[in-house]
C-alpha cells in the first residue's frame, strides 16, 4: 500500500512537472543581438516586431491572412482587393483603415523608386500602378497581371507603418518601440495587439554588434538570441551551441553590368564560366547551403539542378579570346570579411580566365561593372520567390510567364530567359542561422530565416 | 704689347698655370679619395645588409621551424592526414602568424595547394611553389597581394614535424622600411630598398625613411639599370641643381634563388663633404692665384724697373738718334748686360757725333776746296785770254801805229768780253751766296709750271725737242715764291735741254700725290750714272763743259726753302727725271 502510494505520488509529480514544462509563460525580456540594422532587411527584427503586413508567408509557400482577412483577384490579376481585418489599431490607438493601408503602401513604393530603399529591399518599383482604400478594402490596380500579389504583400518591405508626431514608427505589431539607449533598442509588448499579446514583456535589441561579441554574450548569458553566419555554423556546432538553421534563403550572386568589356554576352558568359562555386562552398562557406546556378533554391523550385554550375575554365578562356582587358573593379555590397574573401576568390577565378579584376575596398562608393551581392529571399512560394528575386536584381517584368503561377516548367523557362543574359550569375544559396540561449523556449524561425520573436517565451519568466 | 706687359702676362700665366695644375690635381685627388671612401662605405653597408638579411632569414627560419614543430600544427597535420577537411583551417594562418610574429604565412598541403594563407586568404587551393625550398636556408621571395601589389620578404619553408604526407609551413617577414630602421646608417648616407620590381618604376615601391624617400625619384635610372641587367649600377645623382646636393649612388640587385631580381638595394652617399672640400680647395687655389697675380704684377713692376725701363730708355734714345739727335745719351749705370748695352750705345752715339763733326768739317773743307777749285777754274778761263791779250798789246806796241790800232782794237774787244765773263761768274757766285729768302704766298703750283713751259716752248721747238705736259686739273695750292720756283724750274728745263743736244722729248708734269704737289721734269738724254746722281746737287758740280755747277744747287736750295724735296731718277742712257715735292696748303710748314 505504502509502496503503491509512493509510486502514484511520483507519477503525479512527474506529470505535473511535465505539464509545467510545456506551457509557455508570460514575462521576461528577450535579449537579441544582431550585426546589422534592426529596421533594415534581411533581418529587420525590429520591423517585424513593430509592423504587420497584409499577409504572411506560410511554410508551404502560400499566403496567410494577417492585416487582411481575405482577398480576391479580378480582371486576370490586374485588380486585387484585400479586405482589412476589423478592430485593428495602431500602437498609438488609431484605428487601422484601408486608407491608412493604402497610404502606407504608397509611401513604400515612393521610397523604393527614390533614394532611401534599405539593403535587401526591392530594387525595382512596386508591382501595382495604384493602390487605394475603398471602404473596408484596399484595391490594387496594375498594368500587368500580378498573380502572386498576396505572397508579395507578405514581404516585410510592404509592412504597414505610420509615423507619429515625433517621427517615430508606429505599427500594429506585437511590440512597440519605447526607446534607444546604450546601443540597445527597447521594445515592449503591445497588450492590445490584434494577434494577441506576446509572451515576452519586452525585447532588448542590441544592434551593430560583432558576431564574436554576440557569441561571447550568449556564452555568459547576456544574450538570448545571436546570429550565426553560415561560414561559422560548423564552429558553432563544435562549440555545442543551440543553433537554428533555416532553409537556403540568401542568394550569393555575381552581377555583371552589360557595359564596357562586358557589353557582349560572350564576355559575360566567359566570366560566368570562370567562377569556381565549389571552392566558395567547400572552403569559404564551410559546406553550408548549396551550390547553385539558379535564382531559386532547389527546395523551392525543384529544378535548380537543371542550371549548370560547374566551372569550365577552358571554355571561359576561349570565349574571352585574346582580348586584353583593362583592370575591372569588383564591388561588394556587404562589408563583412567573408564577403570580401569571396570577392577576392572570384577575382582570382576571373584572373585565371584572363580578366584583370580588382576588388574594391570595403566601404568604397566607387561603382563597378561587377558586383558580389547577397540577396535575401522572403517569399515562400516559387513564383513569388522568383518575382521577388527578379525585383531584387532589377529585372522586374523580365522573362515571360506562359503558364500558371505554379507551373514549374514555365517558371524554369522564365528564369532561364533571365539567366541566359548572363547578367546575373547565382553562386550559392545560403541558410540563415541563429544561436539560442537556454532561456528561450521553443525557438523557431520564420520561413525566411528570421527568428520568430513574437511567439518566443522565456524559461523562468513570471 | 710692351715688354712690361709681356712680362706681366708671362708671370701671371705662369702663376695661374701652376696654381690651376695644383688645384686640378688636388681636386681630382680629393674626388678619388672620397670615391674610395664611398666605395668602402657602400661595401661595408652591403656587407652589413647581408648580415642583417642573413640574421633575419635565420630568425624567420627559426620561427617557422618552431611553428612546424608546434602541437597545433601537428594536430592539424594529423587531422588532415586522416581525412579531415582543410576548410576549417582557412583562417588558421592569422593566429599562428601573430603568435610567431611572422608577416607572411601559408600552410600548404603535400600537393602544394594552399590550405591557409595569411597574406592572401582567397588563394586557398592554389599552388605554392615555395615548398621546393623546404629545408633550405632562408630565401628572398616576392609575394603577390590581393590589392595587386607585391612585397618582398625573407622566407623559410619547413615541413610539419611528423606529417606524412607532408604539411608545409611557408613563413616570412617583410623586407620593408622597418627592416632598414634597425640599420646603422652613417650620417649623409641613405639606404633604400626598391620592391615590386616587375612593374614600371614607382617611387611608392621604395622602403626607406622619409628623408631618403624625398630623393627616391632621382634614382630611377640606376634602379632600372640594376633591374634590367642584374648587375650593380653606380652613378652620381643630382637631387637638386647644386653639386653639394648630389649623391654617389650604388644600386645592388637582390636576387631570388633562380636569379630573378626581386628587389634593389640602393645605397646613396652624400657628396656634400667632397664638394665642400673641393670647393675649399678651389677657393684656396683662387686665393693663391689671386695672390700670385698680385705678386706677378709687383714682380713685373720690379723687373720692369730693373730691365724693361733701361731697354725702353735705350729704345727711346735710339729713336732720337734716328731722328737726328746724335747728342742723345742714356743714363744707365747698372753693371749688367743692360748697363753694358747702354755704355756701348753712349759710346756709339759719341763716336757718331764726332764722326759727323769730322765729316761736316771735312765736307766743309772739301766744299771750300771744291769752291776754290771751281772758282779758280772759272776765273782762270777768262784770265788766260786776258793775260794773252795784254801780252799781245805789249808786243803790238812795237808795230806800226796802224797795225797797233788794229791789234789794240781786237785786244780791247777781247778784254771787254772776258771781263764781262768774269763779272758774270762773280755775279753768279754772288747770287748763289745771297739767294733771297722766299716770299711765300698761297699760289697754284701749276702756274709756275705753265709759265716755264710757255717761256721755253719756242726754244724747245728750235732744238727739235718735243714737249709733253701733264698738269693736274685740280688746283695745287702751295705756299711758295713764284719767282724762285720759276728760277728753279727754269734751271731744270735748261739742264734737260742741254742733255738732249740732238733732240728728244721733254716732259713736264704737275700732279697731286697725297698731300704733296709733285712737279717733275724728265728728258730722254744720256742719263746719269749713280755717282753723278749722288753729287748732282753739290755746288759747282757739273757734267757739262760749261756752266758754274750752281744751277741744281740753286734748285735744291729753293726747294729746301719751300720745305720740299727733290730727287733724281736716272739710268745711264735712259734719260733723267727730276721730281720736286712741295707740300700742299694745309700740310705746308710755315
Amino acid at each position: 500500500m505504502h509502496r503503491r502510494f509512493v509510486i502514484s505520488a511520483l507519477c503525479v509529480c512527474l506529470t505535473l512537472s511535465a505539464a509545467a514544462r510545456t506551457r509557455p509563460h508570460y514575462g521576461g525580456t528577450l535579449r537579441v543581438e544582431t550585426a546589422g540594422d534592426p529596421w533594415q532587411m534581411p533581418d529587420g527584427i525590429a520591423r517585424r516586431l513593430v509592423l504587420d503586413t497584409l499577409t504572411t508567408a506560410s511554410d508551404t509557400g502560400g499566403a496567410q491572412p494577417a492585416l487582411a482577412v481575405r482577398w480576391e483577384s479580378q480582371n486576370a490579376g490586374h485588380r486585387w482587393e484585400f479586405w482589412i481585418r476589423p478592430g485593428v489599431h495602431f500602437q498609438d490607438g488609431e484605428a487601422l483603415t484601408s486608407d491608412t493601408v493604402a497610404a502606407a503602401l504608397t509611401d513604400v513604393c515612393s521610397r523604393q523608386t527614390g533614394v532611401g530603399a534599405g539593403a535587401g529591399a526591392a530594387s525595382g518599383a512596386c508591382p501595382w500602378r495604384t493602390v487605394r482604400g475603398v471602404g473596408a478594402s484596399v484595391v490594387f490596380i496594375s498594368d500587368s497581371p500580378v498573380p502572386d500579389l498576396p505572397e508579395l504583400l507578405a514581404q516585410t518591405e510592404f509592412a504597414v507603418a505610420r509615423q507619429d508626431a515625433s517621427g517615430a514608427v508606429i505599427g500594429t505589431g506585437p511590440f512597440r518601440v519605447t526607446g534607444f539607449a546604450n546601443g540597445a533598442l527597447t521594445l515592449v509588448a503591445n497588450d492590445d495587439c490584434w494577434s494577441g499579446r506576446p509572451f515576452a514583456d519586452a525585447v532588448e535589441l542590441r544592434t551593430r554588434r560583432a558576431v564574436r561579441d554576440q557569441w561571447l554574450d550568449l556564452s555568459v548569458g547576456k544574450a538570448d538570441i545571436v546570429e550565426v553566419p553560415p561560414e561559422l555554423l560548423r564552429q558553432a556546432e563544435q562549440q555545442h551551441m543551440n543553433v537554428l538553421v533555416s532553409r537556403p534563403v540568401d542568394l550569393l550572386a555575381l552581377t555583371i553590368a552589360p557595359e564596357g568589356w562586358f557589353a557582349s554576352r560572350e564576355m559575360r558568359q566567359a566570366a560566368a564560366l570562370a567562377v569556381d562555386r565549389t571552392a566558395l562552398y567547400n572552403v569559404i562557406f564551410q559546406k553550408q547551403g548549396e551550390v547553385t546556378a539558379s535564382l531559386l533554391p532547389e527546395s523551392l523550385s525543384g529544378y535548380a539542378f537543371l542550371f549548370a554550375s560547374d566551372r569550365d575554365l577552358d571554355r571561359a578562356r576561349a570565349l574571352r579570346g585574346g582580348a586584353t582587358t583593362a583592370a575591372m573593379m569588383l564591388g561588394v555590397d556587404d562589408n563583412s570579411s567573408t564577403m570580401q574573401l569571396a570577392a577576392e576568390r572570384l577575382a582570382l577565378n576571373l584572373h585565371e580566365a584572363g580578366f584583370s579584376v580588382q576588388v574594391l575596398a570595403a566601404g568604397s562608393r566607387q561603382t563597378s561593372a561587377l558586383a558580389l551581392r547577397r540577396v535575401h529571399l522572403e517569399a515562400a512560394g516559387a513564383q513569388a520567390a522568383l518575382d521577388e528575386m527578379l525585383s531584387r536584381f532589377g529585372q522586374n517584368g523580365a522573362g515571360s510567364m506562359t503558364g500558371t503561377g505554379t507551373d514549374a516548367a514555365a517558371l524554369w523557362q522564365q528564369e532561364r530567359g533571365v539567366l541566359e543574359n548572363e547578367t546575373i550569375v547565382p553562386l550559392l544559396w545560403l541558410p540563415r542561422a541563429w544561436a539560442v540561449g537556454e532561456r528561450v523556449r521553443d525557438p523557431r524561425l520564420l520561413s525566411d530565416g528570421a527568428p520568430d520573436l513574437s511567439d518566443a517565451s522565456l524559461e523562468g519568466a513570471k | 704689347m710692351t715688354l712690361r706687359q709681356k712680362m706681366l702676362l708671362m708671370l701671371a700665366l705662369t702663376v695661374m698655370g701652376v696654381v690651376a695644375a695644383v688645384g686640378w690635381t688636388g681636386s681630382v685627388r680629393v674626388r678619388h679619395v672620397f670615391e674610395d671612401i664611398d666605395r668602402q662605405q657602400t661595401e661595408m653597408l652591403v656587407g652589413q645588409f647581408q648580415r642583417e638579411f642573413n640574421q633575419r632569414g635565420a630568425d624567420t627560419a627559426e620561427a617557422v621551424h618552431r611553428m612546424a614543430d608546434s602541437d597545433v600544427l601537428k594536430r592539424i597535420a594529423f587531422d588532415l592526414n586522416n581525412g579531415g577537411d582543410s576548410a576549417p583551417y582557412l583562417t588558421v594562418a592569422l593566429p599562428l602568424a601573430q603568435e610567431y610574429r611572422l608577416e607572411y604565412l601559408e600552410l600548404v598541403a603535400h600537393d602544394g595547394s594552399i590550405i591557409s594563407s595569411l597574406q592572401w586568404t582567397a588563394r586557398f587551393g592554389y599552388k605554392e611553389p615555395a615548398i621546393g625550398a623546404t629545408g633550405k636556408p632562408a630565401f628572398l621571395k616576392q609575394e603577390d597581394l590581393p590589392d595587386g601589389t607585391s612585397e618582398i620578404g625573407v622566407f623559410a619553408t619547413r615541413t610539419v614535424t611528423g606529417s606524412d604526407p607532408a604539411l608545409y609551413v611557408v613563413g616570412g617577414r617583410q623586407l620593408d622600411a622597418g627592416f632598414l630602421q634597425d640599420f646603422p646608417v652613417p650620417a649623409g648616407t641613405q639606404v633604400l630598398i626598391y620592391r615590386n620590381v616587375s612593374g614600371p618604376f614607382d617611387t611608392h615601391n621604395f622602403a626607406a625613411s622619409a628623408d631618403a624617400l624625398s630623393a627616391a625619384a632621382h634614382y630611377q635610372a640606376l634602379v632600372d639599370d640594376a633591374r634590367a641587367n642584374g648587375q650593380n649600377a653606380e652613378g652620381v645623382v643630382y637631387v637638386t641643381g647644386r653639386r653639394e646636393d648630389s649623391m654617389s649612388v650604388t644600386a645592388i640587385p637582390l636576387k631570388a634563388a633562380d636569379g630573378n631580381v626581386l628587389a634593389v638595394l640602393v645605397v646613396a652617399n652624400s657628396r656634400r663633404n667632397m664638394v665642400e672640400v673641393q670647393r675649399h680647395f678651389r677657393d684656396i687655389a683662387y686665393g693663391i692665384a689671386g695672390l700670385g697675380i698680385i705678386f706677378a704684377v709687383l714682380a713685373s713692376l720690379w723687373i720692369a724697373a730693373r730691365i724693361s725701363r733701361p731697354i725702353e730708355e735705350l729704345a727711346r734714345a735710339a729713336g732720337q738718334v734716328a731722328a737726328g739727335d746724335w747728342e742723345t745719351r742714356v743714363d744707365i749705370r747698372s753693371l749688367d748686360e743692360v748697363g753694358a748695352l747702354a755704355r756701348s750705345f753712349n759710346n756709339m752715339t759719341r763716336q757718331l757725333s764726332e764722326q759727323r763733326d769730322r765729316l761736316v768739317q771735312t765736307e766743309r773743307v772739301a766744299a771750300w776746296r771744291e769752291l776754290a777749285r771751281r772758282l779758280a777754274h772759272e776765273l782762270k778761263n777768262p784770265l788766260t785770254p786776258l793775260q794773252i791779250t795784254v801780252e799781245n798789246m805789249v808786243r803790238a806796241k812795237k808795230l806800226p801805229k796802224k797795225q797797233f790800232d788794229e791789234v789794240f782794237k781786237e785786244s780791247a774787244a777781247t778784254l771787254t768780253e772776258e771781263i764781262e765773263n768774269l763779272k758774270t761768274i762773280v755775279g753768279r757766285f754772288s747770287d748763289f751766296s745771297k739767294l733771297p729768302k722766299p716770299q711765300v704766298v698761297e699760289m697754284d703750283a701749276r702756274e709756275a709750271v705753265r709759265r716755264v713751259v710757255k717761256l721755253y716752248g719756242p726754244a724747245l721747238e728750235e732744238k727739235h725737242i718735243e714737249l709733253g705736259t701733264s698738269i693736274s686739273a685740280e688746283p695745287l695750292m702751295i705756299l711758295g715764291d713764284s719767282e724762285l720756283l720759276h728760277r728753279a724750274l727754269s734751271n731744270l728745263v735748261l739742264n734737260a735741254m742741254d742733255a738732249m743736244p740732238e733732240g728728244g722729248v721733254l716732259t713736264v708734269s704737275a700732279v697731286r700725290a697725297k698731300e704733296v704737289a709733285r712737279i717733275s721734269v724728265s728728258d730722254t738724254g744720256a742719263g746719269l750714272t749713280p755717282e753723278e746722281c749722288e753729287r748732282l746737287f753739290t755746288p759747282y758740280y757739273t757734267t757739262k763743259q760749261h756752266g758754274t755747277g750752281l744751277g741744281l744747287a740753286i734748285v735744291q736750295s729753293v726747294v729746301a726753302d719751300h720745305n720740299g724735296t727733290i730727287a733724281v731718277e736716272s739710268v745711264e742712257g735712259g734719260g733723267a727725271r727730276f721730281v720736286i715735292g712741295l707740300p700742299l696748303v694745309g700740310n705746308a710748314h710755315a
